[in-house]
Parts: structure tokens; C-alpha cells; sequence
């Protein structure tokens, strides 16, 4: 049992709803410029093809770090400094310092980011310029990116949960658009095997179903709003169709060889998956059905994200591959430059669904990790829902 | 953690020379004629650093883009960059290229101005040569963080644990610390196990890239049933390179050098013929006995030219004098060697000239060596003829034996890699000259770092190949 020795008003919202803290607006700013760099450098490559440490789209991610760790620095030192901080009694200690959970958690992922960025530098020297996104100082980048991501939820968490009333809701929105976001960065990691050709493969859903159904049963758990997994990939949708549709505005032209596909424009990712239409139905099966046992739940949860997703995304790769989607609204004319003309990809046609045993070992698989992914987030949104700090 | 100290830079012979890794061209790109240095990375992929210099100055603009040699990917080339002027001198070009993948590469040099246009290439070996581990500074400032980030991440658990679902206000009871250390716990060894991980992945990829690090192919050479040279090659195994895929440059699969050691006063110029994959014999022309260094010259299929090395004990041969293509001359041991000495005396009172740039010469500048063939009365020398259809070839050979460059007047890139890069025939400027070839000859070349180097430099006159024998101290 806690014991209680003193409380402040001042975290609390009994009174007229207090406007979001400047920090919380840090945190989802820092998780805004990690998924808008990412996506832009992501297309920088697959449309210019070289870049350097300077490129505006590493300068966009690099200040996802530096905002999130210096705007959390800042408030770690406030609330430790300052006996009258607001945050003082809502704080958790850590080497002497106080200062809210989801502060420290940026704070790691700030310094993770930037102490990738040296690491990089050598490794680029030591093996060679960027030819695998999977390297060890990406992967420390993407620990530091993580973990403002999961900071930024915590920080809007322990503040959300501690609100009520319009306070709550508005930090709630905040929470749900940062879950959005951490769904637009793991569709990141999975880009490779979520290409369109592979929107006929068991495997691609088993591929969607390691972690899309983990942020949405999590975020969902946390959140006090009805259709928040709906509320998630709807605004992944919004964000990877608004990337889509603005970065081929901009002009690029491909600066490494061979030039298969000729450009002028930045290229954009592919349209955004249809996970709208598993979310919804998870939502409502989480609404009637949200006091069933963890387990049960899980798997029910898993059965139905696969069934609603292959459901919707099955027919829409066939439009996709059609000549109906080749415009820029769906973008399946843009190709990178380095996309060879010979590709199954570049022809519109599907790779070879599996067949027999192997198609019945991918849905089982995909149907396992959906529910496991599941049962981790509900447990995650468990522990979330109780955060205060 | 695999954090080495210390910047070694593993000794490893480049592809094309020995030690002497930047490209040299000199050649017309239409109306204008360039000066062109490629200094290549050091690791692939990576940036190549491109200088040029156009003696014309009614050049505007200057365009290079990197291809694959004798690819078929011309019709794929991504937008040039433009090469960018000096302030200081207009006439001098700089630029930097990506060239992505080992192999053979080709720089596209496309020339616009007042002149017209015009376009030349220059072959380029992207090789991988080195392995560089940790510097102690880097290992400094990555050690400190990686340790405050473990450190971190198990303080957060913990943190999170002990007080991040209290009430505001309240302090964390008995229960909740101790959950809090069992969780720093499961954090330490998470930490550890990513730290383990890493580690194993960081040692996959370094092994990874070891295989793309060049591996020279290993010469062995004897001197057999008196004077017959031996030489075998065996491949360690790197990329697509064989033994079998060799082309040959002047006609010859093999041009190789024979310098006497340790006084470097012997040289001999032979063409080995091949006879098998991997195995080459020559018979020897006269030679006094002594230690000789074997520097062999070859080209593979795909345009990437190799220098093989080895040293081998030969006995004294007599009466046999070099035939075909082979030449060769002595010169005054390196223990006399005279660095200020710029005329070496040639047989019948003819002499060679080195029209040496006032002192100090630098390491790292692309220059043009001249020399010129006079006769006893210092006349330009007449009756000069091509030598294996050049107008002189010149060897940079450190005294140290770390730099070997095989140079011809229009660089260092083998002629069989520049058909390859589609020039126009790169004989054509030569055999046009036949009928009148200067006594005056040129290589563009830049000493790779400072030390002391001897260079030899062959012309063909009147029939006879006349070896000139020259040394130079070079500084930063």
C-alpha cells in the first residue's frame, strides 16, 4: 500500500480545465518530426538516392531528439529545482533528479538519438554509406525514436489520467494521435514485407499482425474514448495519405544509378493499409465483449483483426494493381528509380499466394502472433490505465 | 562491446598498384584536354573525390556521374553533378561521386563551353581496402553513453515500477521497492542481452563487410632450370575475380616489373606469357643474381586491373638479351642515389631529362612528370618510336616498396579498362603520332605520401628501349 503524505491541487482538474502543458506539446511535436523525417527520408532514397548527415529530412529527425531532450531536461530540472512545481508530487525519482515518468523515458530516447548519430558517422566510415536499414546504430536511432514515442504516451498518460472532464479528453486526443503515430513508425519497420505485391501472401498478414494489433489493443485499453483503435488507424491513414499526396509535389531527381525509372518529384509511400476496417471491428468487439478474460479476448481480438483486415485488404490489392489506382490519389504509378523494370512490383502482379501447408502454417502463425500481440497490449494497456506519474 | 582502440589501417595492397590507390588522367574531353584526379574511397560504398583541371579556359561547365565499366547501364545514368570551380582558379574542377558497389566503375566527365562539347571517361576501382576499428577518441565519447544509457533504462523500470502508478503524493511502500529491484533486475539482464546481441550482430556485419575488403591475389614466384621464372597465382577468394578472367593490356596478360633489392639498381620490364589460369613463365634475360621484387600488372575481365607482388632469388644470367616487348636498365644503387640528380645518361651520349618542378614535390598533388630524350649535343633526341603502342611508360616506386604505380601518358588506369569505359581508342592519339613522336613525354601522377621514391621511366628510340632512372624526395 502507498502511504500518502501530502497532495497537490495543482495536478489535479477540479476546477476549469487547464490547457495542455507545453511539455506534452514538446513530446507530440518530437513524435511528429521522427514520423515526418522518416517518411521523408525514406522517400529522399528511394528518390535521390545518396544524401548526407545535413539532408533536411536527418535534420527533421534529429530534432525529434534534441526537442525531446531538451525539452525534458528542462523539465526534469524544473521539477527537481523548483519546490513549487506543479509536478513535484506527480514525479518519479531517478538519480536524485524528479521529474514525470514519460520526461525520463524522452529524456533516454533524446540521448539514445543523439548518441546514434557519432555511432553512425563511424560506422559509415568503418563499413561504407548506408546499403541495409538494419544496421546496429540504426537500431539505436530506432530505440531512441521508440522511446520518445513511448514517453510522449506516458507523458500524456500520467497527465490524462490524473485529469478529468474536458482536460481529460483533450490529453486523451493528444494520447490517441501519439498512438497514431506509433503505428505510422512501426508500419516503417515493416515496409519491406508490406509491399503490395506481397498483399496476397498469409505472410504479409502475419507481418501487419507482430505489431499493429499490440498498439491498438494497448492504446485502446488506456484510453477512456469508445472508438480510440478506430481513432488510431484513422489517423495513420490521414497521416501516410497526406504524405502521399504532398511529397510528390516537391521536385527530386535520382543522384545514384541505375536510373530505371526516371524522376522528378519525391516519391511517396505506398497508400496506407486498410487497418481502419480491423480497428472498427475490434472496437466493437471491445465494447461488448471488453470484460472477457485477457486470453479469451486476445484470441478473439487476433481471429477478428485478421479476418476484417484480409477482409478489406485483400479485394483493395487487387484495385490497387489496377490501371484505376495508377493516379495521385492512390499513387501506384510512382516507382523509386532503382525499381527494376522486370520486378513483380513494377509489373503490378502479386507474388504467389502460398498454397497447402504452407498457407495453412502462415495463418496459423499469423493467427498466433495476432493474439499474442493482442494479449501484450491489453497487459501494456493495463499498466498504462494505472499510470499517475 | 567490440569497441577496439586505435586506428590500424590494415597494409593491404590496392587493386590497381601497390599503395597508390588515385586515379590519374590526362586525356581530351572534345576540344578540351584535362587533368583528371579520382581519389577513390576507402571503403565501398562511398564518396570518390574528383578533381579536374582543364587547360582551357573557355570551359563552363563540368559534368561527372558515376557508371559501372563496361555495364550496360549508359542509358540509366542518374543526373550528373556539376563539378564546381574554384574561386581561385577557374580552371580547376571539384566534385565528389557515391560509387555504391565494389567492382569496376567508369566517372563520366562531360565537358560544355565556348569550345563545344565533349566527353571522356575514367575507369575507377571501388574497392574496399581497409578495416578500421574504433578510434580511442570515438570509443571515448560512444563508451560513456552506452553505459548512461543502460544505466537509464534500468533506473526507468525501476522508477516506473516503484512510484509511476502511485497517487500524486504518495510515497512507494515496502512492496513496491522490492518489485522495483526485482524489475531493475529483469532490466539488467534485458541490457545485457541486448548488449550480448549486438554484439554478435556488430561481429556478423563486421564479418560481413571483411569479405568485401579486397584480397589481392597471392603471386609465388621461382626461378627455375636456371632462368626459366615461374610464377603462380593463387586467388584468396573476392567477389567475382578469377584467375581465369584476365584480358590483356598492350597485348600482354601480364606486364611485370623485376627490381633488384635492396638497392633497386637492376630493373627489367618482362611479359610474361600465360600457361594456364594462374600460372605464368618467363624465360629471364640476363640478369645479375641477387633479391628481386616482382611488381605484375594485370587486368581482369570486368576492367578492374590488379598488381601482383611477390619476391624471388634469382641466379646470374648472361648472354641473353631482352626480346619482343621486354626491356630493361640499371641505375646507381639507392645507397648513391642523388636526388637532386635530373640527367640520366642514355647509351650511344644520348640522355634523359627530367623537367623537374621547382623543389619541395608534395604528396597528394596530381602533376604532369616530364622528360625528354636529348642527344649528346642536347637537341631534342629524333627517331623516337612508340613503346608497346606508348609514348613511354614510367614506374613510382617507393624505396620503401609500399607505393608501385605503373603510369602511362595518359594516367594510371590500364588501357585495357579505358576501351572498356568507351573512350575513343586510347591508341589512336599515339599512332597518329607515330610518324613524329615527340622526344618529350608526360605522365600525370601524384605521390601517395611523402618518403623517398625512385622512377623509372622507358622510351623507345631508334628500336632500343632506353630506361631512364630517376629518384625524388617527396614531403606533405
Amino acid at each position: 500500500m502507498a502511504t500518502t503524505v501530502r497532495y497537490s491541487p495543482a495536478v489535479s482538474s477540479l476546477e476549469s480545465p487547464a490547457p495542455i502543458p507545453w511539455h506534452i506539446w514538446c513530446s507530440a511535436l518530437a513524435v511528429t518530426l521522427a514520423a515526418v523525417g522518416t517518411h521523408w527520408d525514406i522517400s529522399w532514397h528511394r528518390t535521390i538516392g545518396r544524401d548526407t548527415f545535413w539532408t533536411p529530412a536527418h535534420i527533421c529527425i534529429h530534432l525529434c531528439g534534441i526537442l525531446a531532450g531538451v525539452s525534458s531536461a528542462w523539465l526534469i530540472l524544473s521539477t527537481t529545482l523548483r519546490p513549487d512545481s506543479p509536478l513535484r508530487n506527480a514525479s518519479v525519482r531517478m538519480w536524485g533528479f524528479r521529474g514525470p515518468l514519460g520526461a525520463f523515458i524522452l529524456a533516454w530516447g533524446g540521448l539514445a538519438m543523439i548518441t546514434s548519430a557519432p555511432f553512425d558517422d563511424w560506422w559509415h566510415n568503418a563499413y561504407g554509406l548506408d546499403v541495409k536499414i538494419l544496421s546496429p546504430p540504426h537500431m539505436v536511432l530506432a530505440a531512441g525514436v521508440i522511446a520518445v514515442e513511448v514517453g510522449a504516451l506516458i507523458l500524456a498518460l500520467g497527465a490524462m489520467n490524473r485529469a478529468s472532464g474536458v482536460e481529460q479528453r483533450r490529453l486523451n486526443w493528444l494520447f490517441l494521435y501519439i498512438g497514431g503515430l506509433q503505428v505510422v513508425l512501426f508500419m516503417v519497420l515493416e515496409m519491406e514485407l508490406t509491399f503490395r505485391s506481397f498483399m496476397h501472401q498469409a505472410h504479409f498478414y502475419r507481418v501487419v499482425a507482430t505489431a499493429v494489433p499490440l498498439v491498438l489493443a494497448g492504446i485502446a485499453r488506456a484510453s477512456k474514448m469508445r472508438w480510440s483503435a478506430t481513432i488510431v488507424a484513422g489517423i495513420y491513414t490521414v497521416f501516410l495519405a497526406a504524405t502521399g499526396w504532398i511529397l510528390p509535389l516537391f521536385p527530386g531527381e535520382p543522384k545514384l544509378g541505375p536510373v530505371y525509372h526516371p524522376m522528378t518529384h519525391f516519391m511517396p509511400p505506398e497508400f496506407p493499409l486498410l487497418l481502419i476496417a480491423p480497428a472498427f471491428a475490434l472496437d466493437l468487439l471491445w465494447q461488448h465483449r471488453g470484460k472477457w478474460n485477457d486470453w479469451l479476448l486476445a484470441a478473439a481480438s487476433g481471429a477478428i483483426f485478421l479476418g476484417a483486415f484480409a477482409a478489406a485488404q485483400w479485394p483493395f490489392a487487387n484495385f490497387l494493381m489496377s490501371p484505376a489506382a495508377r493516379n495521385w490519389f492512390f499513387g501506384t504509378h510512382y516507382f523509386s528509380y532503382a525499381q527494376l523494370p522486370t520486378s513483380r512490383y513494377a509489373r503490378y502482379l502479386f507474388a504467389p499466394t502460398e498454397t497447402g501447408g504452407e498457407l495453412l502454417k502462415e495463418t496459423l502463425l499469423a493467427f498466433a502472433v495476432a493474439t499474442v500481440a493482442v494479449r501484450l497490449g491489453l497487459a501494456w494497456g493495463n499498466w498504462m490505465q494505472r499510470i499517475r506519474r | 562491446m567490440r569497441l577496439l582502440f586505435g586506428l590500424l589501417l590494415a597494409a593491404i595492397p590496392l587493386a590497381a598498384h601497390i599503395g597508390s590507390p588515385d586515379i590519374f588522367y590526362e586525356g581530351k574531353a572534345g576540344p578540351y584536354r584535362l587533368l583528371v584526379t579520382i581519389r577513390p574511397p576507402q571503403v565501398v560504398p562511398g564518396v570518390a573525390e574528383i578533381e579536374i583541371r582543364c587547360a582551357s579556359p573557355e570551359a563552363r561547365k563540368m559534368e561527372i556521374v558515376p557508371l559501372r565499366l563496361g555495364g550496360q547501364d549508359r542509358q540509366f545514368a542518374p543526373k550528373a553533378d556539376v563539378a564546381q570551380p574554384s574561386r581561385e582558379d577557374p580552371q580547376f574542377y571539384t566534385g565528389s561521386l557515391w560509387l555504391m558497389a565494389a567492382g569496376s566503375w567508369q566517372v563520366r566527365v562531360d565537358v560544355s563551353g565556348d569550345l563545344g562539347s565533349g566527353r571522356l571517361s575514367v575507369p575507377v576501382p571501388a574497392i574496399s581496402s581497409r578495416t578500421l576499428t574504433m578510434q580511442r577518441t570515438m570509443a571515448a565519447i560512444l563508451l560513456p553513453l552506452a553505459l548512461v544509457l543502460c544505466l537509464g533504462l534500468i533506473s526507468i523500470v525501476g522508477a516506473s515500477v516503484r512510484e509511476g502508478q502511485l497517487e500524486p503524493g504518495g510515497l512507494p511502500d515496502a512492496v513496491r521497492r522490492r518489485r522495483s529491484r526485482y524489475a531493475m533486475a529483469g532490466a539488467t539482464l534485458v541490457a545485457a542481452g541486448a548488449l550480448f546481441l549486438g554484439n554478435l550482430w556488430w561481429n556478423s556485419e563486421a564479418g560481413w563487410y571483411r569479405r568485401y575488403v579486397f584480397k589481392p591475389i597471392e603471386l609465388r614466384g621461382t626461378v627455375e632450370s636456371g632462368s626459366r621464372l615461374m610464377l603462380r597465382l593463387s586467388d584468396p577468394g573476392w567477389l567475382n575475380r578469377s584467375l581465369d578472367d584476365l584480358i590483356p593490356d598492350h597485348n600482354h596478360l601480364m606486364h611485370l616489373y623485376m627490381i633488384r633489392l635492396p638497392q633497386m639498381d637492376v630493373v627489367r620490364h618482362l611479359h610474361p606469357e600465360q600457361m594456364e589460369a594462374g600460372l605464368f613463365e618467363q624465360d629471364l634475360p640476363s640478369l645479375p643474381s641477387g633479391r628481386y621484387v616482382l611488381f605484375g600488372d594485370i587486368v581482369h575481365r570486368n576492367g578492374l586491373p590488379e598488381t601482383v607482388t611477390a619476391e624471388v632469388e634469382a641466379p646470374t644470367i648472361e648472354g641473353r638479351a631482352p626480346t619482343g616487348d621486354d626491356s630493361g636498365g640499371s641505375a646507381p644503387p639507392l645507397a648513391q642515389a642523388d636526388y637532386n640528380r635530373i640527367v640520366f645518361p642514355l647509351s650511344d651520349g644520348y640522355r634523359m631529362v627530367w623537367q623537374r618542378p621547382a623543389p619541395p614535390l608534395l604528396a597528394g598533388r596530381a602533376m604532369l612528370f616530364r622528360f625528354r630524350l636529348e642527344d649528346e649535343a642536347g637537341r631534342p633526341a629524333s627517331g623516337m618510336e612508340l613503346y608497346m603502342g606508348m609514348a613511354g611508360h614510367a614506374a613510382f616506386v617507393g624505396t620503401d616498396r609500399s607505393v608501385f604505380a605503373h603510369v602511362h601518358p595518359s594516367g594510371s588506369a590500364p588501357m585495357a579498362a579505358l576501351s572498356l569505359a568507351g573512350n575513343d581508342n586510347p591508341h589512336a592519339g599515339h599512332a597518329m603520332m607515330a610518324a613524329g613522336i615527340p622526344a618529350e613525354v608526360s605522365f600525370p601522377y601524384g605521390f601517395p605520401k611523402s618518403g623517398k621514391y625512385r622512377i623509372f621511366v622507358q622510351v623507345k628510340r631508334a628500336g632500343r628501349v632506353e630506361t631512364g632512372v630517376f629518384d625524388a624526395p617527396v614531403e606533405n
